[in-house]
């Protein structure tokens, strides 16, 4: 009696971590299809009002892979500023987005945790392809992201976003993306 | 007051290749054009390389980069590597990153912190100042190896100024003073004015954009036309206010082109009016009128922003009354940036933010935060800019423009397009310009810049050691004993 009621918590631990994978992955693609069809409205409603959203540089040192500035960002953002981005796209005088880019969001290698305080951290690998105009050029961004999520019902909100690109110097004219 | 264009002459073309194309660049410049094909085009790169990178005083970066004895950063000249480095006595040194024994590049960081530097091939060591120290096996295998004569090479010349360090590839030419010459009553109000001096906040912003580096360095040599178009939506927004991104000409503010010793910079005033780029009065508190003249001093305190050039790919932007939302405060921030031209067609943008050194943390990330949102390759400001630019390299290699040598115009402020006018009473040093319509200062970017396109260099010299680097009597390595 007392094994099977052992293995059962277990298996009641586990598939309670597979929902909250399966949520937060359900989650995050949904985000990023959100993304990719420009829906940045809808995005900014994904957010918590005191999200606070980084991307700190990457600093190539010696003896590490994985260094990154603690004083110098590409976004350093908080939900004000996000929106004056967002707002900012919509204007037909941002010309970094005439014409608006084709983007795709590639999220994988998602990974959840449920933290004691209720919300759950997650992370992910993004892979963006960046095209726009009628070039043939376009580009990749590449890096990991590490969110905290508040849980929202089934689904969640952003309480923390931080991403890591791989690049040490980005080979793209701009970056007039969220990541 | 008049601003005529220098004459540059053509007798110093030394190759029959390049002269039928410098013949007609030194034709569009009379009539203040310029091809379009300069922005794309493999030849005038190659000329670029050959007779402008290796000549002129290139900004490497700022003496706070490298705070402590032993920090290095590493820095470019054009395609050139070069360690960026404080050594043990405090000295800063700007070092050639390779092995004076088969070649290889020794600093393999970003940045860092070292005593020495060992090479990875066969293990020569060298300190922090370029010396060779360390020959493995030495007695067996390199015994009359004279290692004073064999550091690391240094930068033929490097010097400073107000906490930029600059580097020349030549050993000969004009001095850093010369070539800042009386500029430097610019550069004092930005980087002179507060007390303990300025800082840069964290590490530059690096990224590779298709663009040519002289579009970016003709932005910040006098482009106030474009502001209130290309960048119509930081004021739409309310990011920034009416004087700072309206309509160049157009607003209440007194605005200012200068053109000084080969440099450029422009200003939007408040006159009368205590502005200091709208730091916070913590920031402002800091500002000592004895850093700098009376004179310097009242035009840092009515300005809304300092935007400038320094010849050939350095610039700055002492940026006001503007934020990264609506609703927060606006501030002033100060950015350096460096064109490095990795190709016709490719920049390597180096940008840089600073903040007085004795602000309070907080204050250091404000400034930092709203940089950040308006320049740099996130920046509100910046991704407009870099995307018109690319717009430009894509069309400068097109068939059509090389074989119908199509121009570009800068005619803007020359007597033929626009009644001139001149501040004649401005206390500072240059050509003052009584509006910020002008494309003049461009055209003196061109016309030095041609000037060093048409002159061959004299027959290349061996580089010295870093100990005599300058110095006359050790010119050449001596062979054995
Ligand atoms: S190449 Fe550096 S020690 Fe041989
Ligand atoms: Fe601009």
């Amino acid at each position: 009696m007392v094994n099977s009621m052992a293995v059962n918590e277990e298996q009641t631990a586990e598939i309670e971590q597979f929902l909250c994978k399966e949520r937060v992955e359900r989650f995050l693609y949904e985000e990023a299809a959100l993304l990719d069809r420009r829906e940045q409205k809808a995005w900014l409603s994904l957010l918590d009002e005191d999200i606070e959203y980084k991307a700190p540089l990457r600093i190539t040192r010696e003896h590490t892979n994985d260094n990154f500035s603690s004083s110098a960002y590409y976004f350093d953002e908080d939900y004000g500023s996000l929106k004056a981005r967002v707002q900012r796209f919509e204007s037909e005088y941002a010309w970094s987005e005439r014409p608006p880019s084709r983007t795709r969001r590639f999220v994988s290698n998602v990974r959840a945790s449920k933290r004691d305080d209720g919300t759950v951290e997650a992370k992910s690998y993004l892979l963006l392809y960046y095209g726009q105009g009628d070039s043939e050029s376009y580009t990749f961004l590449a890096g990991r992201r590490k969110d905290v999520l508040r849980p929202d019902g089934e689904t969640f909100t952003i309480a923390k976003r931080d991403v890591y690109l791989d690049h040490a110097v980005p080979k793209i004219d701009k970056i007039s993306v969220f990541l | 007051m008049s601003t005529p264009t220098e004459e540059v002459s053509s007798e110093n073309y030394n190759s029959a290749e390049h002269s039928p194309l410098l013949s007609e660049i030194e034709a569009s410049l009379e009539d203040g054009k310029l091809p379009l094909k300069a922005f794309n085009d493999e030849t005038v790169h190659e000329l670029e390389l050959e007779r402008l990178f290796s000549r002129e005083w290139i900004f490497i970066g700022h003496e706070s980069e490298v705070p402590e004895e032993g920090d290095y950063a590493r820095r470019y000249i054009a395609g050139d590597p070069f360690i960026f480095i404080r050594d043990m006595n405090g000295e800063i040194q700007v070092l050639f990153d390779s092995c004076r024994h088969r070649g290889t590049k020794l600093c393999r960081a970003e940045q860092g912190n070292t005593s020495h530097f060992r090479c990875p091939y066969h293990g020569w060591t060298y300190k922090n100042d370029g010396e060779l120290v360390g020959v493995p096996q030495k007695e067996v295998a390199f015994k009359n190896l004279d290692q004073s004569e064999h550091g690391l090479h240094s930068a033929p010349r490097v010097d400073s100024y107000a906490g930029l360090v600059f580097a020349s590839l030549s050993d000969a030419g004009e001095s850093l003073e010369e070539h800042l010459g009386e500029f430097t009553w610019y550069l004092d109000i930005q980087f002179k004015l507060p007390d303990g001096g300025m800082e840069v906040i964290g590490e530059p912003h690096r990224w590779v954009a298709e663009t040519n580096w002289k579009t970016g360095a003709d932005n910040f040599a006098g482009d106030s036309y474009h502001t209130g178009f290309a960048h119509h939506s930081i004021k739409q927004l309310g990011l920034g206010g009416d004087d700072t991104v309206g309509v160049a000409g157009a607003g209440e503010t007194k605005d200012r082109h200068i053109h000084c010793n080969g440099h450029t910079t422009s200003t939007r005033m408040v006159e009368g009016e205590d502005v200091f780029m709208t730091y916070p009065d913590e920031i402002v508190d800091l500002f000592n009128p004895d850093n700098v003249t009376s004179e310097q001093y009242t035009a840092a305190k009515e300005a809304l922003s300092f935007t400038g050039s320094v010849f050939p790919n350095l610039a700055f932007l002492n940026f006001g009354d503007i934020t990264d939302d609506p609703n927060k405060d606006v501030t002033g921030f100060l950015g350096l940036r460096k064109w490095r031209p990795l190709g016709p067609n490719k920049t390597e943008i180096w940008s840089w933010a600073l903040a007085p050194k004795r602000a309070s943390e907080e204050t250091k990330e404000r400034i930092y935060k709203v940089y950040m949102s308006n320049f740099g390759p996130t920046g509100n400001f910046e991704q407009d800019d870099v995307s018109i630019w690319n717009g430009i390299t894509d069309v400068a290699d097109s068939t059509f423009a090389s074989q119908h040598n199509l121009e570009l115009n800068y005619q803007m402020g020359t007597e033929q397009m626009s009644e001139v006018a001149y501040d004649e009473q401005w206390p500072g040093p240059g050509t003052v310009y009584a509006i910020n319509l002008e494309e003049v200062g461009m055209q003196k970017f061109h016309d030095q810049w041609f000037d060093h396109l048409s002159t061959p260099l004299e027959t290349s010299r061996r580089p010295e050691r870093s100990e005599c680097a300058g110095s006359s009597e050790c010119e050449l390595p001596e062979d054995g004993e």
